[in-house]
């Protein structure tokens, strides 16, 4: 790991020598933030606070086409997936959501597609100075500097970016903008330090989560389960939002001769998520779905792959429609044990 | 408004044998946020509240409510459900029974007359949130935050909700108990809420819509929050067949929203939930506006305001204008 340090005035500059290898930066689009391609002669200003659409969608589109064909073909075109990306701003939190999303990909099958567009994206980190009101990663395990996922950290400075490469990618990356660039001295990395101890300070909310793992299957006929879902409108904006939420549907769609099978993400909180063919649903009211988004989250996925399937973003509180907030409902949980 | 009378009444109405629960609004967890609340007992009641941040339109609840089979032997649970409504909720209310979506004695209304409630998001941009809940009161024509024990004025025209601007009916238009005076009616603003649409031609207005129906993610908040979208079989959720693909591109989110706004027209109560809580910020309540619009220039109709009215996509009248017919 080596530090680098870029001075702001070369922003654009640096920028510049990026704009052509496919690069992707938080953009405002009205007042929702999210990651979009960047011009060849944009230079994009990196601000506080995260993208409300997470970058799941860069390594896991919200519709990817398996394969296509065609009737009375027995030939299936996959598509190719070659071109490389970078992934400017990311924020901590949703490259570790990555890290945590990869084991579910790589588990019994590894996933062709989701693997491939992981290894041609490059993630470039932004720690967070300001973290967001709902923020609350420093109880998952990951902080406003944390580098887990990440191939290269930038941390704002003030009038300077320092670089901090963590993988190969990172490497190469800071290889080809290295005239911007000079060595970081110990001043500037005690000033991350002092930045980033600020910023946990920041950080207002918190989740103790000890116990909840192993706890909740004995919740499962809990009344609380009732009383946190009663307003709860089926909607799909936590789950879709959430940038650990990873839970696709298959389906092949038509053309005249011509059809593709694709996969899109699905949630657990729409009723259709477990309808039987028979009409039979074993998560028939809002109160099971809601149950089992906690559980996948705080136990099942505990159980499987030994991590917590939530980085403590704030994404669900903030855009729940009618305020159900998943820090509530862990308190609640961990009033119950 | 008086929250001790509400909160009394509240309590009188939910002791009731024939009464499941009320559902009103209370604070919610964080900054501006009003959380829905169940109330089944008298203590309960406490909790309620009734301030320029109670946005949500609570009538969506009422068709909600899903339906399992009962055990064997278990009779259904008939009993009545109460409901805190603003005038915009209220329409909503009585939009339903026009269309049968709910039964009149099935409903207890607690009207709640309505100054104006405030546009959170203008107001978190003025005055960011804070952990803690803040309050939101209304003081004459204005509206006051209480927050860190400041009182901070917040002139009505800068922060009074879109809906509110061009509302018609602040005064529920049905109620079984009224809480509060009467509200005057306001001036209208001089626009309609969709000059800006309405002035782009053809392709400036294709360009538009495909900018934001691009955005669209198909949460489906927009229709899960809809007092109005009901259906207990969707047309987005068939599968055989699939009229609208599950696939997110501007041609199938086109589809989706469309389908929503033709499904709405003439039903659509302009309550903007729609557009409060969309999480890509489809402007979704100008596109429902523009067919109230319609509707009630050419049909003379306005929904939800008659519970004694004809459902207006099931009626028809001989000099119904047809000139949009080629």
């Amino acid at each position: 790991m080596s530090a680098m340090l870029l001075n702001k005035e070369k922003w654009p500059e640096f920028i510049g020598k990026l704009t052509g290898k496919n690069l992707w930066a938080p953009k405002l689009e009205g007042e929702a933030m999210r990651f979009a391609p960047v011009a060849e002669d944009e230079v994009p200003e990196l601000t506080d606070g995260n993208t409300r659409i997470p970058p799941k969608n860069i390594v896991f589109p919200q519709t990817e086409t398996m394969y296509r064909f065609q009737l009375g073909d027995f030939e299936m075109k996959e598509p190719e997936l070659k071109e490389e990306m970078i992934l400017l701003g990311i924020r901590p939190c949703d490259a570790r959501a990555m890290v945590i999303v990869d084991k579910l990909f790589s588990w019994d099958v590894d996933d062709p597609y989701y693997l491939k567009r992981r290894e041609l994206v490059t993630l470039v980190g932004l720690a967070c100075s300001e973290p967001g009101l709902n923020c609350f990663c420093t109880s998952l395990g990951g902080g406003p500097a944390s580098t887990e996922g990440l191939d290269l950290l930038m941390v704002d400075l003030g009038d300077s970016y320092l670089l901090e490469t963590i993988t190969p990618k990172g490497e190469a990356l800071v290889s080809e903008v290295s005239e911007l660039l000079i060595e970081a001295d110990t001043e500037k990395i005690k000033m991350k330090k002092k930045m980033v101890s600020e910023s946990e300070g920041k950080i207002k909310r918190s989740v103790d989560h000890k116990g909840i793992p192993e706890g909740l299957p004995g919740l499962w006929e809990d009344p609380l389960w009732k009383s946190v879902s009663a307003s709860c409108l089926g909607c799909g904006t936590c789950t879709y939002l959430c940038p650990t939420c990873h839970c696709f549907d298959i389906q092949d769609e038509t053309e005249g001769f011509e059809a593709r099978r694709c996969r899109m993400w699905d949630s657990c909180m729409f009723e259709e998520y477990t309808l039987h063919t028979s009409g039979h649903n074993p998560r028939p009211t809002r109160r099971e779905r809601t149950r089992n988004r906690i559980n996948h989250k705080y136990n099942y996925y505990v159980d499987k792959f030994d991590v917590i399937a939530c980085v403590g973003c704030g994404r669900c509180i903030n855009l729940c429609p009618v305020n159900i907030d998943i820090v509530e409902i862990l308190r609640q949980v961990k009033e119950a044990l | 408004m008086d929250l001790e009378q509400l909160r009394k009444t509240a309590a009188e109405v939910v002791v009731r044998e024939d009464v499941k629960y009320l559902i009103g609004w209370k604070q919610g967890s964080y900054g501006y946020r009003v959380a829905p609340v169940f109330v089944e007992d008298a203590s309960g009641a406490a909790e309620l509240l009734f301030s320029p941040l109670c946005t949500a339109n609570l009538a969506t609840y009422l068709t909600l409510v899903e339906k399992t089979p009962l055990p064997r032997g278990q009779e259904a649970d008939k009993r009545k459900v109460a409901l805190l409504v603003k005038g915009c909720d209220s329409r909503a209310v009585t939009q339903l029974i026009v269309e049968h979506g709910i039964n009149r004695d099935q409903v207890i209304v607690v009207g709640c007359p309505c100054p104006g409630v405030v546009d959170t998001e203008k107001l978190a941009e003025k005055y960011p949130e804070q952990g803690k809940p803040a309050e939101v009161e209304w003081n004459g024509e204005n509206f006051v935050l209480l927050c860190d024990d400041k009182e901070t004025e917040l002139p009505r025209d800068q922060f009074l909700a879109e809906k509110c601007r061009l509302c018609r009916h602040p005064n529920p238009v049905i109620s079984d108990i009224t809480v509060g005076e009467p509200v005057e009616p306001w001036t209208l603003a001089d626009d309609n809420g969709v000059e800006e649409i309405e002035g782009k031609n053809l392709e400036e207005r294709q360009a538009y819509w495909e900018e934001q129906f691009s955005k669209c993610i198909r949460c489906y908040s927009c229709r899960n929050v809809c007092p109005l979208c009901y259906c207990q079989d969707c047309i987005l959720d068939r599968l055989n067949p699939t009229w609208v693909n599950r696939a997110v591109n501007f041609s199938e989110n086109t589809a989706f929203n469309i389908a929503r706004a033709f499904h709405l027209a003439g039903r659509c109560i302009e309550c903007g939930e729609c557009e409060r809580v969309c999480p890509a910020n489809i402007p979704l309540g100008k596109l429902n506006r523009k067919m109230a619009r319609e509707v009630r220039d050419k049909y003379g109709f306005e929904p939800g305001v008659d519970p004694e009215a004809e459902p207006f996509q099931a009626s028809f009248k001989p000099d119904d204008p047809e000139d949009f017919i080629l």
